[in-house]
């Protein structure tokens, strides 16, 4: 090998020497930055117009390139504009790259490669990897959040989770409604494992003729992610540190203990309402005053939680081989007390150049967490348990509803919930790929990658004996043991041949792919495991404990996928652009009939390229463009059409004397007899531009997504007697339509200051163009939060999933008013519900429809200020035109407390309220939908704010320190909504969409931190 | 150097091309993966065990929760003068619906009741439609048909009873088009009961060996027949089914109170019970919440405490009968198991026929999941058989079964339960419905007793029983939505 590289070094000499004999060549050095910020760029393609000589920058941007002295230098740098600077005979060009300021001239990841956004046809953001890793948050989808326009993101609280992503709107509806993450060419459903400070660049394909490419997987979009890989230079080490902490912010105030006691005496009068005399209950709560302000649950159990990231990388390289190495730490508590994630994650890419026409390397991604875990359900236990219920009792033990009788809904103490609770998951990751590339022509490349994901969860609950109330004990422990394995790998190859003659450039692009994904779950438990240490319970049974494996069918799966595709990019001189792209996949989901098409055509026209332009100096820019594509969606079940065999555990039958169990099996579900390709069919229209040289941009879109065939599950009869009550099938075809607008203006008035302004609207609207059920519509969100009423309808003309339920037009006063009413059965302070159709009867014939849970207006509004050392940033985010059900209040089994507002504005008494019902909300009448818990979702936040200070460029150079910058960072600092639950960001697959269930506060983020550079 | 470009050049474009023709050529098998996890119902009906498998898992169904807990409770009992609600005032008031005749079409009880009998009788459909086609020992696939038409029977009782015109579905749906079918005039329901019964009579044993008690017999499916037929007054058919019942054996239980214990399972009396037991480690096995809804609240297990026995019931107890103590556990009550009753607590009695003594209780596993329920027993059968005497105005052979039952309940006392001597037949029957309520008291019987003898007004009347709507339960919302108008409601719902 080695010779190899010698012999190669010679031919490249021996080429050196030929060039310059035709042309005077002279060494030209220079330092490539930011034109905003002055930071140095790393990794800029440095070239000589028109030959292949070319290079990088270093990590201190600097540059060195034997050129011509009469060439021309081409700057390239992903996420800036190209800049073109001639030579004219100068031997040091210090070159400033523009930051986004004309977004034609980008350079843009794409499918399979990349192309200058001025090519693209398509509809595609992308986000530079500094702004992710600026963000103090742990995943970086969730620093996306308001910084592209149609993309929305809904976080989720739970340390190492992952937030929900969805791109214009919903278009799909079974399962994960996730787009594709490709990282580095390797296919993922979730990006958890990876690093913000590992992400180099981050693209968002929002279009179907940008994602057509990847076929079978893109109707949710396609997010594509390059990791850091390591530019030729010295050794530079990088340390990025942070800690801070989260705290719950915007929570609901509950009810104290004298206010609860209160209105749990009130409920109880109102339950006695039509109660035959010897089942009258007296007032549970003597005297509430005695109770004072109680237990404030919340309080007790939720914590200020402290996080801690840091990472250290080390990257640079030479000539023929580049690395990044990094390893990174978080530890994350949870808000619930003894919540804890710990991350350790690991970037090793290198890249080899072992002769010019070759490149091999590879990126992988290692990661080690492990969490201890919250209990089930414990925000739903601080959102019902009782303010008169103490912690402990003046003894020490534990305060025991069952002395208080407030009854089965809230029978429990969340202290010993949260002491006797004992889980742990440790997870195992091993992602990424091995990948060639090869020219075999001077245009013809080919490349082949091998990328793969394997992981293990394993997650471990240990019950333990204990006693701590009535209804909280065991008298026997428990260890449940629940293995996860993911086995993934991807196999892709390309053959990409450009081409260019005088005004015509064209870019082919064939491929073929094949993958494969498995994930296992074996889980087993066992009774009567002594408890020993954490440590040895977590990875095994001990020996002669009696062990049950509990089968998961439906944690199976096995799917492979076999395509082919191809595109061309076509472009004349540089005005008409014309790219299309085809795939054929084969996904098994779909065997025996797996292979379907996705073509994808765009047309684009630069104007301000035509001749006719020439003369205008109010455009720098301008741009026209259209596209259509069709896209698969491969998330749904396996085989749907394939009826299986049911063998529950619940499924087992007792025989004999002495009773022997048999476990069962039989058929209980029903499948359709066929099932199609679900696609989504989307054409977009955009025109972008730039004035005011390229200060002031923007990019407009209108796209219209169809998503037809769309497959789910809808209740079927349940006289067909299916465990499930729903059939999956081709139920729909779903419209989502809309504009998105984004206006960037960014400026650097004097050499001290620059600052940047930018705006992104995205409004959608989702309508159901055809139900498989034709007129009758599809009813669904039949919860047991919403007490199994069936709260949401899909109807065609209509918005998918929209709220149905009662007209609630005042509170009943006097029990005059219910004997003048049709509602014979109310008690003065409930509903009273619009009789719609007339019949002087209140029944289900009366609902209509009450709200609607798709957003209709997504914004954000980011901008960022420097001067001299200090900059700062600031992220405004939000959401508008959406309704949310706040099924939290009317979901009640017994004497749950109340919410604060819910206290101060109930009826209690004629005049008291004529909007707020009585106590006695969880009433089967009163509970029903209805208008009283649909609220606006609409919300504002300061998503982030953040200030950093560099220190000044030579104090510290003498130390080996490049570079200091320290900052602060506040995440979710300040949140307005008039929302009366905790959050009104609602996830929830359709039909149960925007019902929320959720009783987890929101929190804001806190953190300082220092970056380093060495 | 250009050689060895060249050699990696090739080498890597024959790998492609290699790749390419690999996966070319196994093409068709590389997408053709097995469904992970499950077996194909195409895979399925093969064999014996197959048919064994579906069988059990027909059985299994029935201590499921929509079939054995909270719906059962407020369609088959809370309309009933025997029982209140229960538990805190607040907790699950909708159950205050089905005891005031407030309940209507959108209680989720309705459709849980509903959909659990449809699951039962998919279950047994299936076993009808794929076992005949399995080869394999032509008895035991004769029995196992005649179990799953007991058991098809069974669930049609039931829901023909509650609700009265239901969708007959003697097969497994074929396709979409036969998912959406019509309500059948109660009359042909009852017809396919029936029929269901009478095959299964003639092929069920009369019973089993130890490793297969619990599974249904001749008995059972006589005796539900008797029970069908006393439903729709066919007098004669109640008799002649209850005769065949009682010569084949069965005997009372001499001890009342013991009747109903866990240590007791399938005795003598017995004649169909639904099995259930604590599976160690399984507690998706371990799923009959029959014993804990009904348990005592604020005590070991923490029982829900609902359908609890009313004053009425108490009442209704003639002085010193055994019974009483025996079906109702009492506040601060010691049970005949030492268990002592807190005294203080939301309600004043329990049901003492589904309770689990405490030191049965394992954490982790529903409170008292280990109880059978008894579904049909010999008292029962003897009763139907005094009533159907009498109707028939054999009001002396109506007095000895009667009495057999009385005895039993006098444990050996002559001071109580005096022997029942009237002739009058009104006399008689007022009689027998008495008896019948204090012998089969909190077994979801009374209810639908009361109205089947024509009483509703009279005795639910006060707290809002209509005549001509409260017959029957309305049919649930969502499946009427579902129906598209393929289902009507019940009158006046």
């Amino acid at each position: 090998m080695k010779r190899i590289f010698t012999i190669s070094g010679l031919v490249l000499l021996f080429f050196f020497f030929i060039n310059t004999a035709f042309a005077q060549n002279s060494t030209i050095k220079g330092k490539v930055t930011d034109a905003t910020t002055g930071e140095t760029l790393i990794g800029v393609s440095v070239s000589v117009k028109g030959t292949s000589t070319g290079t990088q920058t270093d990590v201190n941007g600097a540059y060195t390139l034997a050129a011509p002295s009469g060439s021309t230098l081409t700057f390239t740098y992903i996420g800036y504009a190209t800049q073109q600077i001639a030579v004219n005979g100068q031997t040091e060009l210090n070159v400033k790259l523009l930051a986004q300021a004309s977004e034609l001239q980008q350079v843009v990841v794409i499918g399979y490669g990349t192309q200058r956004k001025l090519d693209n046809t398509g509809s595609v953001s992308s986000v530079k990897g500094v702004e992710v890793s600026k963000q103090a948050s742990t995943n970086a989808l969730s620093a996306l959040q308001g910084k592209v326009s149609g993309v929305n993101i809904t976080n989720n609280g739970t340390p190492g989770s992952s937030p929900l992503i969805s791109i214009r709107g919903l278009g799909t509806i079974y399962g994960n409604v996730s787009p594709l993450f490709v990282v580095d060419g390797t296919w993922y459903s979730d990006i958890s494992f990876l690093n913000n400070n590992d992400i180099e660049n981050v693209t968002i394909l929002k279009d179907a003729s940008s994602t057509a490419i990847y076929g079978v997987r893109a109707a949710n979009g396609v997010v594509l992610i390059t990791t850091k890989h390591g530019v030729k230079g010295r050794p530079v080490v990088n340390y990025n540190g942070y800690a801070g902490w989260q705290a719950a912010t915007n929570g609901v105030k509950m009810a104290d203990a004298t206010e609860y006691a209160t209105a749990v005496n009130e409920l109880v009068g109102y339950s006695n309402h039509g109660v035959a005399p010897g089942d009258v209950k007296p007032p549970l709560f003597d005297n509430p005053a005695s109770f004072g302000k109680g237990t404030d649950w919340y309080g007790q159990i939720l914590r200020n939680a402290f996080v801690t990231n840091h990472q250290v990388s080390l990257s640079g390289g030479t000539d023929k081989v580049t690395y990044d190495y990094s390893f990174g730490y978080l530890d994350q508590d949870g808000l619930v007390r003894n919540n804890n994630y710990k991350r350790y994650t690991l970037h090793f890419a290198n890249d080899f150049t072992p002769v010019k026409a070759l490149k091999i390397g590879y990126s992988a991604n290692g990661l080690f967490s492990k969490s201890n875990d919250i209990p089930g359900g414990i925000f739903h236990q601080l959102y019902a348990a009782a303010p008169t219920l103490p912690v402990f009792y003046k003894d020490g033990t534990y305060g025991d509803p069952a002395d208080y009788g407030t009854g089965n809904g809230n029978n429990f103490n969340p202290e010993a919930t949260l002491d006797f609770t004992n889980s742990k998951t440790t997870n195992h990751r091993l992602t990424g790929d091995v990948h060639a590339e090869l020219a075999i022509l001077k245009n013809l490349k080919f490349r082949t990658s091998f990328g793969g994901d394997i992981g293990q969860t394993e997650a471990r609950v240990y019950l333990p004996v204990y006693k701590a109330t009535i209804a909280q004990n065991r008298t026997v422990s428990n260890l449940g043991i629940t293995h996860n394995d993911t086995r993934n790998w991807i196999w892709e190859n390309t053959l990409t041949y450009d081409y260019k003659i005088k005004d015509h450039k064209l870019t082919a692009l064939v491929g073929y792919s094949a993958q494969n994904t498995r994930n296992f779950q074996n889980k087993a438990a066992a009774d009567n495991v002594p408890y020993t240490s954490s440590g040895n319970l977590h990875t095994a049974f001990p020996d002669g404990a009696a062990v049950a494996f509990i089968p998961t069918p439906g944690d199976q799966i096995h799917t492979r996928t076999l395509s082919q595709f191809g595109r061309i990019n076509y472009s004349f001189q540089d005005k008409y652009l014309l790219n299309a792209s085809i795939r054929r996949d084969g996904a098994s989901q779909f065997f025996p009939n797996p292979y379907g098409w996705f073509p994808s055509i765009g047309g684009g026209w630069v104007i301000t390229n035509e001749q006719f332009m020439k003369d205008q100096h109010i455009f720098d820019n301008l741009k026209l463009r259209g596209s259509w594509g069709k896209v698969g969606n491969s998330v749904v079940p396996i085989n749907p059409s394939i009826q299986t065999v049911s063998a529950d555990p619940y499924l087992t039958a007792i025989f004999g004397n002495p009773q022997v169990p048999t476990q069962g099996a039989s058929i209980n579900t029903v499948v359709p007899p066929f099932i199609v390709w679900e696609k989504g069919v989307s054409s977009d229209f955009g025109i972008e531009g730039a004035f005011l040289h390229n200060r002031l941009s923007f990019e407009a879109d209108y796209y219209n997504r169809k998503t037809e065939d769309a497959i789910f599950a809808i209740p079927i009869l349940a006289s067909v007697g299916t465990n499930s009550g729903s059939i999956i099938g081709n139920q729909a075809t779903i419209q989502n339509k809309g504009f998105e607008f984004v206006l960037s203006w960014k400026d650097q008035p004097t050499r001290d200051f620059s600052y940047s302004f930018s705006g992104n609207l995205g409004v959608n609207t989702n309508k159901v163009l055809s139900v498989l059920s034709g007129k009758n519509p599809i009813y669904s969100g039949g919860t047991g939060i919403v007490n199994g009423n069936l709260a949401t309808r899909t109807v065609v003309g209509e918005p998918i999933g929209e709220f149905y339920g009662y007209k609630v037009t005042g509170v009943f006063q006097t029990a005059a008013e219910v004997a003048a009413s049709n509602q014979k059965n109310a008690q003065p302070g409930d509903f009273i519900y619009q009789d719609l159709n007339g019949d002087h009867s209140i029944d289900t014939r009366d609902r209509t429809v009450i709200g609607n849970p798709n957003p209709k207006i997504s914004y954000g509004f980011n901008t960022a200020f420097t001067y001299k050392q200090f900059d700062l940033a600031i992220d405004l985010q939000g959401v508008a035109d959406v309704d949310v059900y706040n099924a939290n209040i009317g979901y009640r089994f017994a004497n749950e407390n109340f919410t604060q507002d819910f206290y101060d504005h109930r009826w209690h008494g004629a005049g008291t309220s004529n909007t707020y019902p009585s106590t006695n909300i969880g009433s089967n009448d009163n509970s029903k939908p209805n208008t009283f818990f649909v609220e606006s979702g609409a919300y504002f936040r300061v998503r982030n704010a953040q200030l950093g200070y560099t220190l000044p460029g030579n104090s510290l150079k003498k130390y080996g320190v490049q570079k200091i910058r320290f900052y602060a960072n506040a995440q979710n600092a300040i949140n307005i909504f008039g929302y009366k639950g905790f959050t009104p960001e609602i996830g929830g697959a359709v039909g149960n969409k925007g019902i929320d269930a959720d009783v987890y506060p929101l929190f804001a983020t806190y953190n300082f931190g220092v970056n380093v550079t060495f | 150097m250009k050689n060895s470009k060249k050699i990696l050049q090739k080498a890597l474009g024959i790998s492609f091309l290699v790749s390419i023709i690999i996966f070319q050529g196994c093409k068709k098998s590389f997408l053709d993966v097995n469904p992970a996890g499950n077996t194909a119902a195409s895979q399925f009906w093969k064999t014996q065990d197959d048919a064994t498998k579906a069988v059990s898992a027909m059985y299994a169904n029935l201590h499921e929760w929509t079939n054995i807990a909270f719906a059962p409770i407020a369609v088959e009992s809370m309309g009933s003068d025997d029982v209140l609600k229960g538990s805190t005032a607040v907790d699950a008031s909708f159950m205050n619906d089905f005891h005031n005749f407030t309940a209507n079409s959108g209680e989720g009880q309705i459709s849980d009741f509903w959909g659990g009998e449809y699951k039962t009788i998919n279950f047994a459909n299936q076993v009808l439609d794929n076992v005949p086609g399995i080869s394999m020992d032509a008895t035991l696939k004769a029995r196992y048909l005649a179990e799953a038409k007991f058991v098809r029977a069974w669930a049609y009782f039931r829901l023909v009873r509650a609700f009265g015109d239901v969708p007959l579905r003697l097969h497994v749906p074929k396709g979409a088009s036969e998912y959406n079918i019509p309500r059948t005039p109660k009359a042909q329901v009852w017809a396919a009961i029936e029929t269901d019964l009478t095959d299964a009579a003639a092929v069920l044993p009369q019973s089993y060996a130890a490793a297969d008690i619990g599974r249904v017999t001749k008995g059972a499916a006589l005796a539900l027949h008797a029970k069908a037929a006393m439903y729709q007054k066919k007098w004669s058919d109640v008799l002649n089914y209850t005769n065949l019942v009682m010569g084949l054996g069965y005997s009372l239980f001499p001890n009342y109170e013991q009747l109903f214990r866990t240590n007791n399972k399938n005795n003598s009396e017995s004649v169909f019970e639904i099995q259930c037991a604590l599976v160690p480690n399984n507690p998706n096995a371990s799923n009959s919440q029959y014993s804990q809804v009904q348990g005592v609240d604020g005590s070991t297990g923490g029982g829900w405490g609902f359908n609890v026995p009313s004053a009425s019931l108490v009442a209704a107890y003639e002085t010193g009968d055994p019974r009483k103590d025996a079906t109702i556990i009492f506040r601060g009550e010691t049970t005949p198991e030492g268990d002592v009753i807190p005294s203080n607590g939301n309600s004043s009695m329990y049901n003492q026929k589904s309770y689990v003594p405490f030191s049965l209780y394992v954490s982790g596993y529903n409170e008292g999941c280990q109880q059978n329920k008894i579904a049909l027993r010999y008292a029962d059968v003897l009763l139907m058989n005094a009533e159907a005497n009498n109707e028939l105005g054999n009001a002396a052979a109506a007095l000895i079964p009667l009495e057999q039952v009385r005895a039993r309940a006098r444990a050996g006392n002559n001071a109580i339960l005096p022997k029942v001597t009237t002739t009058d037949p009104a006399a008689l029957r007022t009689a027998i419905y008495n008896e019948r309520r204090v012998e089969l008291a909190l077994e979801f019987d009374r209810y639908f007793d009361v109205i089947r003898q024509g009483r509703g007004v009279e005795v639910f009347g006060p707290r809002g029983f209509t005549a001509g709507k409260n017959e029957v339960w309305p049919l649930p919302q969502n499946e009427i939505d579902l129906s598209a108008g393929t289902l009507v409601q019940n009158p006046n719902y």
